[in-house]
């Protein structure tokens, strides 16, 4: 099994050096071949030319430009959609803005409202203070007039009872005058 | 058993002359012409509708041109811009002729000296004409490297000026012989399979499998190193540094 592939390896290598030899000897490579060097020549000056031509005169300027319009139309897009950013931070900064002042402007209503409330009570609260100080001095004045008659009852009951005191006591009538006098002083001292 | 050789002969299709040249329409000339049209179709059909939003074919040009376009920025910058139609030229017929010789039964052009070895000559002799036409003498301050002592500028200069005239060989050698190589490899081994037959052949087989991947990518690899080395050899006339 081994050996006919070897065998044919060797074989083929032979064959390839006999072929080798045999194209050396009818010219060698055809790449030493003189004769042809002319027509390849020629045709690599055609070929070559021609295709310059295509890519200098069709190919570089439509692909540039196309490369040109695409880099264009990319760099417009950019800056669009960075103006729309800029447009849009701008907006939610006023937004943020508007949002703060009304937020401040509530707070300073909030304050006002509670400042205007703390003033009313105050005031009802002075008001009611100043109605019950009325009532108070009022129901004090009207208890010392009270008093006060009670007083003069009292004085001109105590009179009397002095007058007769004094008559029973000294057998004669008193001086009227004499003992009120003393009795009305008497009775503011108690009183006071 | 054929020789592994023969797919590089010339073959006549149409006899013509030119005066006294010889401008015979050969499988070379065809596939020349092919890869031509393949291109314009690519580049020209491709771009026909030069849509902000490219299609397939337009974004495959747009790649080889943004490919080229890069390379020369890179490698030679703005005054490079100039030759950046031929780049493009050099790199796009290199690699259709390359990609194209992969075909079964096709003709690779650029697996023979004289077509690479002309392309090469062109690329030094207009480089070199370039540089003379923007330094004038001063071009060839090239050849000396700045900041060596003199006594070693004796040995560098001529170094510098055999690896300068050498550029035209190894540009257009490295091209062919990689074709030749990869075409003759690929040749050798269909000799094996057919040789080894049902019972080894699967081997060879497989190998060639492989080997037509790594072709495809050599196809490309070469056709970009040839481009690249244009735009250095440029960089190298205009500016005048290494």
């Amino acid at each position: 099994m081994r050996t006919p592939v070897y065998s044919a390896l060797a074989a083929g290598l032979v064959s390839f050096a006999v072929s080798g030899t045999a194209a050396a000897k009818s010219g060698g490579m055809p790449q030493l071949d003189v004769h042809s060097f002319a027509p390849q020549l020629v045709w690599l000056v055609i070929a070559f030319v021609a295709l310059y031509l295509v890519m200098s005169r069709l190919a570089v300027p439509a692909i540039s430009d196309t490369l040109a319009k695409r880099q264009a139309k990319i760099q417009g897009d950019l800056d669009a959609a960075e103006k729309a950013n800029e447009d849009t931070r701008a907006l939610v900064a006023a937004y943020e803005k508007r949002l703060a002042d009304a937020r401040e402007e509530s707070r300073r209503l909030q304050r006002q409202q509670a400042e205007a409330d703390s003033t009313v009570a105050t005031a009802r609260f002075n008001e009611l203070a100043e109605r019950l100080n009325g009532r108070i001095a009022e129901a004090e004045k009207r208890i010392a007039g009270q008093r006060d008659t009670v007083m003069a009852g009292l004085e001109q009951m105590a009179g009397e009872i002095a007058q007769s005191a004094y008559a029973k006591l000294a057998g004669q009538p008193a001086d009227g005058a004499a003992l009120g006098a003393k009795v009305a002083t008497a009775v503011k001292g108690t009183s006071r | 058993m054929h020789s592994p050789m023969e797919q590089f002969e010339i073959k006549r299709l149409l006899d013509f002359k030119i005066g006294g040249l010889d401008a015979s329409f050969t499988n070379s000339s065809l596939w020349m012409i092919i890869a031509v049209i393949l291109a314009t179709g690519v580049f020209v059909m491709g771009m026909r509708q030069r849509a902000l939003v490219p299609g397939r074919l337009q974004s495959v040009a747009e790649l080889g041109y943004e490919f080229i376009a890069g390379m020369v920025r890179d490698n030679v910058g703005d005054q490079g811009k100039k030759y950046f139609p031929f780049i493009l030229t050099l790199f796009i017929f290199i690699l259709f002729a390359n990609v194209l010789g992969m075909v079964p039964y096709s003709f690779t052009p650029t697996s023979h000296i004289v077509v690479t070895f002309a392309m090469a000559l062109f690329v030094f002799v207009g480089v070199t004409l370039i540089g003379l036409a923007r330094h004038g003498l001063h071009f060839f301050s090239l050849f000396v490297p700045k900041g060596v002592p003199w006594v070693l500028l004796l040995l560098l200069v001529p170094i510098e000026i055999i690896s300068y005239f050498i550029r035209p060989f190894s540009l257009s050698i490295r091209l062919f012989a990689n074709m030749l190589a990869g075409h003759t490899m690929l040749k050798v081994f269909g000799g094996f399979v057919v040789m080894l037959g049902l019972i080894g052949g699967w081997a060879p087989l497989a190998f060639i499998v492989v080997f037509t991947g790594l072709e495809l990518l050599i196809a490309f690899l070469q056709a970009y190193v040839f481009a690249i080395l244009t735009c250095l050899y440029l960089n190298d006339a205009i500016h005048l540094h290494h």
